[in-house]
């Protein structure tokens, strides 16, 4: 009887691709049909216009798939809809890659702070490098003016308006840790945000729902959400963006910190790392027994933040 | 022969149910069972970052460093090309130089802000008396404005090994390819090596909001 049952359960799983991929296709030609057809009636029948291919490219956006289930063909065409889209929206030739993670590597990050000053050039290289939305001051980093002794940046002040650094304090800067054990991969009910093979937890904009279970989840205060459109000044647009990395969001979703996706995977460090005038911000592979991280975690004194949650988080502060 | 049917599908079902756990727990735990300090211990084999192809050699002038870093050589970014108005020796030569000249000439834009109260560095404790154009160090050893770090060194030992490792300064642009890594004097004043006190770039709100 069992064995029956899973039998015919098993044959309507085999079956069931075939099936929703030919619902999906009728629908999808249905509604582009759709699409054609009102705005040919709109603007009198003169097909091949902006509107009408705005119109179609947002139908096959909409029937995309999740992109861990894409095949690069699909991720291509995607990205190129993405850049077409932009063009048209907003005026601008964005370039946004779909570029996969190097075999071994697992990126690593470590944060001195003795060294620190509290310049938050960091925080503003970050600002423009992921086109955070102006409006409403989303920051990825944070910088912390903490007392001797302190070491939960929840107690520092992140507000201090005088002149940096002052005696006797010290700096520690916030962001996305880039757990191991994610407690906000788990939250997530539509799993729009994962960990890739080079330990960078990222976020298919088009999949989150906007549940926020991931803000929640996240011990660290890591992950930050999309109340209204991003507003970003045209001519302050960078252009060099990833698919999982700094292409532009929309109302409704979580974004975050991705060690700066667009960049690392191409070899460059990220832009907090690279605007740091003090050097305390230490990059790299912690596979590779050779690299600056790796010194760090070996030679200095070390720690993450709440350990003890075993979250395993991919981010160490260290002192000199 | 129902019992024995009966009997053989319990047995079916629960050998499915032990698969079914087992790869639950691998496809769970198949990074995450060790944790990521068991599995940045047990890589130990190089990584060749010469592979990350889109890390190409940097537009600025670097120099080969005449020291090792954890067995491998490296480029430090060049000095001599930053300092204005070398070599030295053009003006620091016998030739006399006219009074109306010497205020152009004097370094009088130099803040000597180096070493602790009575400790202070005088100039000819880093510049060579005879040749202004090296660096002269305690023992009277010579030393190439671009490898600076052989000098500042000699007291910043400290320092000196974490910027060897990587736990001080940084790396330009790049955390592959070829490693290049900043000068002790491109982010230092050697005249006055602290980091001066500034306006911060921005202000960050508080961590629950």
């Amino acid at each position: 009887m069992d064995s029956g049952n899973n039998q015919i359960e098993k044959m309507q799983t085999e079956n069931m691709p075939e099936k929703k991929s030919s619902r999906r296709d009728f629908l999808k030609n249905m509604s582009i049909a759709a699409a054609a057809g009102s705005a040919g009636l709109v603007v009198g029948g003169c097909s091949g216009t902006p509107a009408t291919e705005k119109m179609g490219l947002k139908w096959e956006e909409y029937f995309k798939k999740h992109y861990r289930l894409m095949t690069q063909e699909e991720k291509d065409a995607t990205v190129t809809r993405l850049e077409r889209l932009a063009k048209l929206e907003r005026g601008i030739n964005v370039q946004i890659s779909d570029q996969g993670p190097h075999e071994q590597v697992l990126f690593g990050y470590a944060f001195n702070i003795s060294r620190c000053k509290g310049y938050m050039d960091c925080v503003e290289a970050c600002v423009r490098e992921n086109n955070l939305d102006r409006r409403t001051k989303t920051q990825y980093v944070r910088i912390f003016e903490m007392d001797p002794g302190q070491l939960d940046p929840s107690a520092g002040d992140g507000q201090y308006h005088h002149e940096v650094p002052v005696k006797n304090k010290f700096y520690m800067g916030v962001q996305c840790f880039h757990c191991e054990n994610a407690p906000c991969i788990k939250a997530c009910p539509t799993k729009a945000t994962w960990r890739e093979p080079d330990g960078i937890v990222v976020i298919d904009y088009d999949w989150c729902i906007g549940c926020r279970y991931c803000l929640a989840a996240c011990p660290y205060w890591g992950r930050r959400f999309n109340w209204g459109d991003p507003e970003v000044p045209k001519d302050e647009i960078n252009l060099n963006q990833h698919y999982l990395g700094n292409r532009m969001r929309m109302k409704g979703v979580m974004e975050k910190c991705t060690f700066c996706i667009q960049r690392t995977r191409k070899g460059k460090l990220p832009a907090c790392a690279d605007a740091c005038p003090t050097g305390s911000r230490v990059f790299g592979n912690l596979l590779d027994p050779n690299s600056e991280i790796r010194f760090v975690l070996k030679n200095k004194k070390v720690f993450r933040f709440k350990e003890d949650l075993g979250t395993e988080p991919k981010f160490w502060y260290f002192m000199d | 022969m129902s019992k024995f049917s009966y009997a053989a599908g319990l047995l079916l079902g629960a050998l499915a149910a032990v698969i079914l756990i087992s790869q639950a727990a691998t496809a769970s735990g198949s990074p995450g069972s060790e944790s990521v300090k068991d599995r940045i211990e047990q890589a130990i084999e190089p990584f060749d970052s010469l592979k990350v192809t889109t890390a190409y050699p940097l537009p600025v002038k670097t120099v080969e460093a005449k020291e090792q870093y954890q067995g491998g050589s490296f480029k430090v970014l060049a000095r001599k090309d930053q300092i204005t108005r070398f070599r030295c020796s053009v003006c620091h030569n016998d030739k006399m130089v006219k009074v109306r000249n010497g205020a152009l000439f004097t370094h009088s834009d130099i803040q000597l802000n180096h070493g602790l109260g009575r400790n202070q560095l005088t100039c000819n404790e880093c510049h060579a008396i005879e040749n202004r154009d090296v660096l002269v160090d305690k023992q009277g050893g010579q030393i190439d404005f671009d490898h600076s770090y052989q000098l500042c060194g000699k007291c910043h030992f400290r320092q000196k090994r974490d910027w060897l490792g990587g736990a001080h300064g940084k790396r330009e642009t790049y955390w592959a390819g070829e490693r290049v890594i900043r000068n002790c004097t491109s982010c230092h004043n050697p005249h006055s090596p602290a980091f001066p006190t500034k306006m911060p770039a921005t202000y960050s709100l508080p961590l629950d909001e």
